[in-house]
């Protein structure tokens, strides 16, 4: 459907490219969520794959017809590709009915009347199609825009951080909406966020971006349980680093032997990535480390443990449990799963 | 950006001040309706008959023509410059503002002595070549009259419509080209249709001048309601006649003034809130070429011939003895007292308009609602009053209450704050309404009186705000020729008064160092104006 090649773009000759060699494919009625920091490149990937960029080098391949390449570019227009920009970018001077049916000229009166009505009833806004952009909530710009986007019945939908402009407490509710439509119409569709949570939650496929570079892209368990870089495991969820050193029976920490296989030489310098289900702590003397902090966050406190040689983990216990802070502490791993070990910010062995 | 109103209440004393200052601005009209009204129903009737249907007919014909014309070129110039690679779109965004600092009648000056038809440079130029005379276009009446006034008033619409370019969202555009539409389609279906407001709103204010123009059009010859008022008041000493003309005129004024504030007020809602990112600019391709020629066409004929007849002439008058002791000097004034009338008398009226304009800015920003609006749009009513019926009104009401004032110039500098205190007011709006509330009331609550929070905490905020309003007033008051004409006592004479009287005697070097004097004197505060203009970008 979307086939997406060695793709850069830069903006300027002392700057590194806003990205860099992306590459991925997306399949038919699939949602692909761009996650990354803002500046990462995935509003310029996506501004790139609607043609209101030209690239500096790679393709871009809709349903199969190229649309950029070394030789070849086809302008916005002419690409079928619907966008829900960030602003939303409604026509300040046509009607909620008029924005919707804008994509839709050239078609029989009727035809559009019928695709308008249809649209502004699936995003629920029937009853506002008279009015103008100023006099709607976020929320309702935001349906609008979906629904001026979809109406032409585009090969693909972009979404650029659609969500932003919305109040927290709606934004849940907008999100739910928007993704129940996508998927009701079999929309293939491209969105970019800088919310590891929106990402999993609208992304059937995850995209993580870092400085111009796809760093992974993935299911969003696969994501999670084998990142690929050190990043992606900092990104999404939040990982603590604990630094290690390969031995024969596995991989030597502060907190003792992890007794997993490593495909590096014995004495190779490594970092284990443990997120805070990962960690575990008991009270009592000797110990190896102290209680730094206490964050009680309702369901469960959040501990964040220094350990004797300084390094900093962090470890869920249940709501109940209260220890203060400067209590001497025996930390230990309770993953229950093969550890992701970083060495030199990439992926070797372990859960990858 | 609009700020929720929280101040507790309407300061009776603020809108005492407020209340006061819109009375004052509108004097004027009510004077003059009153006049119109009180007229003699024979001087109506005689005026109906033989020339109200006449000069209505003149007046609104070339303002039509001028306000389509600089729509026309004004928005295609600030297409060009801001959406575009036009080659040089940097200068260009100055040139093509320039001209704001040449009043249209110096202008006229210019082309009438290159193109008038006997005695012409460009006949006359023509003829020798081909041995014998040859049709030019010429200047006067209509065409001509049209021609000069769009030249020379297109930069307002270029100004305006280049800024409401730059705050238009690139998004927008770019979303019409992803619903299929090309740059092209693009620009007319939306790009223009989202700005129509703001350009609508810039282009009635040319229309307005044109109903004010006086200048231009006597010298070309073509009678609108401004120049048979000043032929009433300045040749035939008939007042009657000249309040019923007013009457008629600056209700037509008044119409186009309200049409105005509605367009303003629409535009509000096209605006785009925050979150600007330039618009990458469109490749002209083959069109580069043509593009570049038809802005440096604008850019020559409105800003480089004016400047270089002026200078050439110039040159030739200082260096010539005879005339050098002319322009030194006329009379017993000298070209100081020339430069000097001009300066004290538009710096003053700027002072005078800024101040006055505050507490209906502060009132407008902190007490909206009905009051506020009411006396906000009473202040614009200066747009609304021409040059010559501000000056009948002042010497009927100065005659009849204050005579004290009469023939001194600060009957001139009451014209000046009378005619152009709008453009204050808007700009002391637009400075209180970007400032948050928050401030003012963060410094009540660190123990400032309301009055020292105004001198300590929002004047010092709004200052840019004010001295660009208080450019605007200065630049336009020191072009300003009717009022200033019909009001003058005898022996004060401006720089533009001087130009005025030597160019309309023939004297056209004599006239030039002075009016080279008057474009460079404007120039400064239009410079100030444009950086802060581009500053914003």
């Amino acid at each position: 459907m979307l086939e997406v090649h060695d793709l850069t773009k830069g903006f300027g000759r002392e700057e590194p490219p806003a990205v860099d060699r992306v590459s991925f494919t997306l399949d038919h009625g699939a949602i692909l969520a761009l996650v990354g920091p803002s500046g990462c490149g995935k509003t310029t990937t996506l501004r790139l794959i609607a043609g209101l960029e030209r690239p500096d080098r790679g393709e871009i391949r809709l349903n199969g017809r190229l649309v950029a390449g070394a030789h070849t570019f086809t302008p916005p227009e002419q690409r079928q590709v619907g966008m829900v920009f960030q602003d939303h970018a409604l026509f300040p001077h046509l009607t909620v009915e008029q924005n919707v049916a804008f994509g839709l000229r050239g078609r029989p009166a009727g035809q559009i009347r019928a695709t308008t009505g249809e649209m502004l009833e699936l995003v629920g806004l029937a009853c506002l199609h008279r009015r103008y952009p100023h006099a709607l909530s976020g929320g309702e710009r935001q349906r609008v825009a979906l629904a001026r986007a979809l109406a032409p019945c585009p090969l693909l939908v972009l979404m650029d951080e659609p969500f932003s402009s919305l109040d927290a407490d709606l934004r849940g509710e907008v999100r739910q909406q928007v993704r129940a439509i996508l998927k009701a119409r079999q929309v293939t569709a491209v969105f970019v966020t800088h919310d590891q949570e929106e990402a999993l939650y609208m992304g059937d496929r995850l995209g993580v971006f870092q400085r111009g570079q796809l760093q992974q892209l993935g299911a969003a368990e696969q994501i999670f349980q084998a990142p690929a870089t050190r990043f992606v495991a900092e990104f999404m969820g939040n990982s603590d680093f604990l630094l290690g050193r390969v031995t024969a029976g596995g991989i030597e920490t502060a907190l003792g032997l992890a007794s997993q296989p490593s495909p590096l030489p014995p004495g190779a310098a490594v970092e284990v990535a443990l997120r805070e289900d990962d960690v575990s702590f008991e009270v009592g003397e000797p110990g190896n480390g102290v209680i730094s902090e206490r964050f009680f966050r309702g369901a469960f406190n959040l501990y964040r443990l220094r350990l004797d040689d300084g390094q900093i983990l962090h470890a869920h216990r249940p709501h109940t449990e209260i220890q203060p802070s400067g209590t001497r502490v025996r930390v230990y791993v309770n993953a229950g799963h093969p550890l992701a070990v970083f060495s030199a910010g990439q992926g070797v062995g372990g859960a990858g | 950006m609009r700020w929720p109103l929280r101040w507790p209440a309407i300061s009776p004393r603020l809108a005492l001040a407020a209340g006061l200052v819109a009375g004052f601005a509108a004097i004027p009209l009510f004077y003059i309706a009153l006049r119109a009204a009180a007229a003699d129903p024979e001087v109506w009737r005689r005026l109906l008959q033989a020339r109200i249907g006449y000069l209505l007919g003149n007046t609104l014909g070339l303002a039509v023509a001028v306000t389509s014309g600089a729509l026309a070129l004004g928005v295609s110039m600030a297409w060009l410059t801001e959406r575009t690679d036009l080659p040089g779109r940097g200068v260009f965004r100055w040139l093509l503002a320039l001209p704001l600092a040449i009043p249209a009648y110096i202008g006229g000056i210019v082309h009438l002595a290159l193109l008038r038809p006997r005695g012409g440079v460009i006949p006359q130029l023509l003829a020798e070549l081909a041995g014998r005379p040859v049709a030019a276009p010429s200047p006067l009446g209509f065409w001509g009259a049209a021609f000069i006034l769009t030249l020379f008033s297109y930069p307002y619409v270029y100004l305006l419509s280049g800024a409401a370019f730059r705050s238009l969202h690139a998004s927008l555009e770019e979303s019409a080209r992803t619903l299929g539409r090309s740059p092209w389609r693009t620009l007319w279906e939306v790009t223009l249709p989202a700005l129509r407001p703001g350009l609508t709103a810039g282009a009635l204010l040319v229309a307005l001048d044109v109903l004010a123009e006086y200048g231009t059009v006597a010298l070309l010859r073509y009678e609108t309601f401004s120049s048979a008022i000043f032929v009433q008041l300045a040749g035939r000493y008939d007042r009657s006649a000249a309040a019923v003309l007013s009457g008629v005129l600056v209700a037509l004024a008044v119409a186009i003034l309200w049409a105005e504030l509605r367009a303003q007020g629409r535009a509000r809602f096209t605006q785009m809130e925050s979150g600007w990112r330039p618009a990458p600019p469109l490749a002209l391709g083959r069109w580069r070429a043509a593009g570049f020629a038809v802005a440096a066409a604008a850019v020559f004929a409105s800003l480089l011939v004016p400047v270089a007849v002026l200078l050439a002439w110039s040159v030739a008058a200082v260096t010539d003895p005879a005339m050098l002791a002319a322009v030194v000097r006329t009379g017993s004034q000298g070209f100081g007292g020339f430069v000097w009338n001009s300066l004290w008398s538009s710096g003053l009226a700027a002072l005078l308009a800024v101040t006055l304009s505050l507490p209906v800015g502060l009132l407008a920003a902190r007490a909206p609602g009905r009051l506020a609006r009411f006396i906000s749009r009473t202040c614009q009513v200066g747009y609304a009053i021409p040059g010559v019926v501000i000056a009948l009104s002042l010497v009927l009401l100065v005659n009849r209450f204050l005579p004290f004032l009469y023939a001194t110039p600060l009957v001139v500098v009451v014209a000046y704050v009378l005619r152009y205190m709008p453009q204050a007011t808007r700009a002391s709006e637009s400075a209180l309404s970007q400032l948050a509330p928050s401030l003012e009331e963060a410094a009540r609550t660190l123990g400032r009186t309301a009055l020292q929070t105004l001198l300590q905490v929002t004047l010092p905020l709004i200052l840019p705000g004010l001295l660009a309003g208080g450019a605007l007033v200065f630049l336009t008051s020191l072009k300003e020729l009717p009022a200033t004409l019909l009001l003058r006592p005898a022996g004060f004479d401006t720089l533009a008064v001087r130009v005025w009287i030597w160019a309309e005697d023939g004297f056209y070097m004599q006239a030039a160092p002075a009016a080279l004097l008057l474009v460079l004197l404007s120039v400064a505060p239009l410079a100030f104006l444009l950086r802060r203009e581009q500053g914003r970008r």
